[in-house]
């Protein structure tokens, strides 16, 4: 290339990064959480979308029945959350529709949205998926992702905005982490066992009234997805609004 | 080739303040659901068109129609003008008769509309002859439709007279298909009755037209010059 | 003459060298292709022209949609008299801030979509409203971005559902789209939103608010866009659609009344003035 001198023009000759860029992202805070009981499982979420320190929408839903009793949410890029869920419902339908109305187990539901997800490797969706529903044992099940498709099946998960508020308080709640029995002097730990829904639904209450409590982006609202061998039902329960 | 020719008839007329297009839709089913599957289309806003003979193929040619308009207006960001966009067409249908792989369009359509030079009426055949008319006829019962729209004044004729005109005359080429029953579409576009868009006629004109022509048909027709 | 904007006044190559006309892909005069090949391939722009706040909100009978005229180039007022409020078919708004040429481009998509479903519709099924306008926008913008060659607008949708129930909506560049009885795009969600939400502080209070209740609130949020977003104007556009789309009135060239700039000389600390 020509020489030239240091001008407005010739520094930026060889720099090839161009200073200003499109972010193609944005985070629009909120949170969720998946707990998976003995013949249930719960997914929740609030209802404020953000965009920095503006409040969107009070009453944004984000958690959806996609059908064949499974319930979705892709926290984090609001844009690639709807996105991802409308693919999801697209494809269930013509899973239906070349399979004879064949009902999609929650497992190979998970499997598909890992091909979703990773399939946009190289330009992810930047959401923390989560869906839940009942395996075919008829055991709750939820399955959480990474933005790329990583997955595993849990017995319980938060994700988003507040997820690392809420897990610490899952694992002990949900997991008995740290928990003996008393007067073992912390040398038995508490046996595992199943949570009720009533259990379950003071536990995502809590958690999300915590939440409201320390950090900004949660609020508002709180609706809450629960899916047993009766079908799918939704509860609101209001959060602070500040 | 001119088997194509022998669907329901379709007319149209130009009058001073408008066009008004009319098809005599022959009813092939009693299955079919009354005032639904409509013979007559719009390709723009103030354009309508009304065709005989294979109706897929008309169907195609208004597609094409369609295509042409939105691409004129996308990018003139003014409606096309109605001999322009014969101009298009034409080409378009004549292209049809070219080449050895295709056959040409199965249908001769009458294409009405106003634009800022006012109504305007064409008739295009499957050879890509395009002209303009005063009075267009086409389907099985043509001959009957010219002779009576032979009759009409067209520099004083107004749509409004002209969609009664339109239901006797579509009643009158119906003597030659009486054997089957048939159903009347009449649309209209004027810049005085639909502010210059294509639209079908209110419901009661239509009935108004309708029982008008049925009762005339004992009568012969006297009152035609108007 | 040579009409590349780059070559006037420049001072002479003996003195900074040649100009590399790479750069932007300026020019392809003297650069080759492979040259040209080095850089990304650049699709993405930034506003050029663009229109301030829209602002939105649902009331008793239906929805109130208004933005101001004003197209600015940086901080020129390039237009003063540009339409940015759009009817799409029978009883549906679309309000579009940002880029104008972007603007524009989305007012000809909802042209044909308008012609698509409602001219072609020949047997009278069902109609385009609201809802659809917003879903099929938000797929627009999306797939946009997801190009990254955006289209760079902030849009409120406002219209009513099948239900004949008020609808409003907003969706961005990014595709981001969330409902909500009070809404405005840019400045407007600083300064229009906390007056729009003191009217209807809960999202299904809009049910209690009249139509000169609302207007008033437009017009007082008008002001203070008026006031303290210097991208914004005097005169702006409104319309309202009530009676699930049985009226849609569209008002063109209101001032902006009862302005007082009293407040402005107590104003301390940001000009140019030392205190």
């Amino acid at each position: 290339m020509n020489a030239t001198v240091a001008s407005e023009y010739s520094a930026e000759v060889h720099s090839v990064p161009i200073e200003h860029r499109f972010n193609p992202y944005s985070d629009n805070g909120g949170t969720v959480l998946g707990i998976a009981g003995e013949d249930f499982a719960v997914l929740a979420g609030d209802t404020r979308q953000v965009v920095g320190y503006s409040i969107n929408s009070r009453y944004e839903p984000k958690i959806f029945d996609v059908g064949d009793d499974i319930v979705m949410t892709a926290n984090g890029f609001a844009a690639d959350g709807a996105a991802l869920i409308d693919r999801f419902r697209n494809q269930l339908k013509w899973y239906k529709f070349d399979h004879g109305g064949k009902k999609l187990s929650i497992k190979s539901a998970a499997r598909y949205i890992q091909h979703l997800l990773y399939g946009k490797r190289f330009f992810p969706y930047y959401v923390s998926t989560l869906i839940a529903g009942l395996d075919d044992e008829g055991k709750g099940a939820v399955y959480s992702y990474d933005p790329v498709g990583s997955y595993e099946r849990e017995q319980c998960r938060a994700g988003g905005a507040a997820a690392s508020l809420i897990m610490p308080f899952l694992d002990n709640q949900v997991n008995f982490k740290n928990q003996y029995e008393p007067g073992t002097d912390g040398k038995k730990k508490k046996e595992l066992r199943y949570l009720t829904l009533p259990e379950v639904l003071d536990l995502v209450k809590d958690a999300f009234s915590s939440a409201t409590e320390r950090h900004i982006q949660v609020g508002d609202g709180l609706e809450i997805l629960i899916v047993t061998k009766e079908g799918i039902r939704t509860e609101y329960h209001p959060l602070k609004r500040d | 080739m001119k088997a194509v020719e022998n669907g329901g008839t379709s007319i149209g007329i130009k009058c001073k303040d408008g066009v008004v297009l009319a098809v005599e839709k022959i009813i092939n089913s009693k299955l079919l659901v009354p005032g639904r599957n409509k013979r007559i289309q719009t390709i723009d806003r103030h354009i309508g068109v009304v065709y005989s003979g294979l109706l897929p193929d008309g169907r195609h040619f208004v597609n094409r129609g369609r295509d042409e308009a939105q691409s004129f207006k996308s990018i003139y960001k003014t409606p096309v003008s109605v001999p322009h966009l014969m101009d298009r067409l034409g080409i378009y249908v004549q292209n049809y008769t070219c080449y050895n792989s295709v056959r040409p369009f199965g249908v001769v359509s009458i294409v009405g509309g106003v634009d800022d030079n006012g109504p305007h009426l064409y008739m295009i055949e499957p050879s890509g002859t395009c002209w303009g008319y005063s009075g267009a006829a086409t389907g099985k019962g043509r001959q009957t439709a010219k002779s009576e729209l032979e009759k009409l004044n067209y520099e004083e004729l107004t749509v409004r007279e002209a969609v009664k005109v339109a239901a006797k005359i579509i009643h009158q080429a119906h003597e030659d298909n009486k054997d089957k029953d048939y159903e009347l579409e009449i649309s209209w576009v004027s810049k005085e009755e639909t502010g210059g868009l294509h639209q079908f006629v209110p419901e009661e004109l239509l009935e108004e037209a309708r029982k008008l022509a049925e009762d005339d048909e004992g009568e012969e027709d006297e009152e035609m010059e108007s | 003459m040579n009409h590349d904007p780059f070559l006037w006044g420049r001072p002479s190559n003996d003195t900074y060298g040649a100009y590399n006309h790479a750069i932007a892909q300026a020019s392809v005069q003297e650069a080759t292709h492979d040259q040209l090949d080095q850089f990304p391939k650049k699709h993405t722009q930034q506003p050029i022209i663009t229109g301030t706040s829209v602002i939105a909100l649902k009331y008793k009978d239906g929805i109130i949609m208004a933005a101001d005229t004003m197209g600015s180039y940086g901080s020129l007022m390039r237009f003063n008299n540009i339409e940015r409020l759009f009817r799409v078919g029978k009883e549906t708004v679309v309000g579009i801030s940002g880029d104008i040429s972007d603007m524009q481009q989305l007012h000809r998509i909802l042209n044909e979509l308008e012609t698509d479903e409602e001219v072609y519709d020949n047997d009278g099924g069902h109609n385009l409203r609201a809802p659809h306008v917003h879903e099929y926008l938000t797929r627009i913008l999306y797939n946009r971005r997801s190009k990254m060659d955006p289209l760079w607008n902030a849009v409120l949708v406002g219209g009513f559902n099948d239900d004949g129930s008020p609808f409003l909506k907003y969706v961005d560049l990014l595709g981001v789209a969330y409902g909500s009885s009070t809404l405005a795009t840019g400045f407007g969600n600083h300064l229009a939103i906390p007056l729009l939400r003191q009217l209807i502080p809960n999202d299904t209070d809009y049910v209690n608010v009249t139509e000169e209740q609302a207007k008033k609130v437009v017009m007082d949020c008008m002001r203070v866009l008026f006031y303290r977003d210097a991208r914004s104007f005097d005169k702006f556009s409104m319309v309202t659609i009530k009676d699930g789309g049985k009226g849609f009135d569209f008002e063109k060239n209101i001032k902006i009344d009862n302005q007082s700039w009293r407040f402005a000389r107590d104003i301390k600390g940001y000009g140019s003035k030392q205190e």
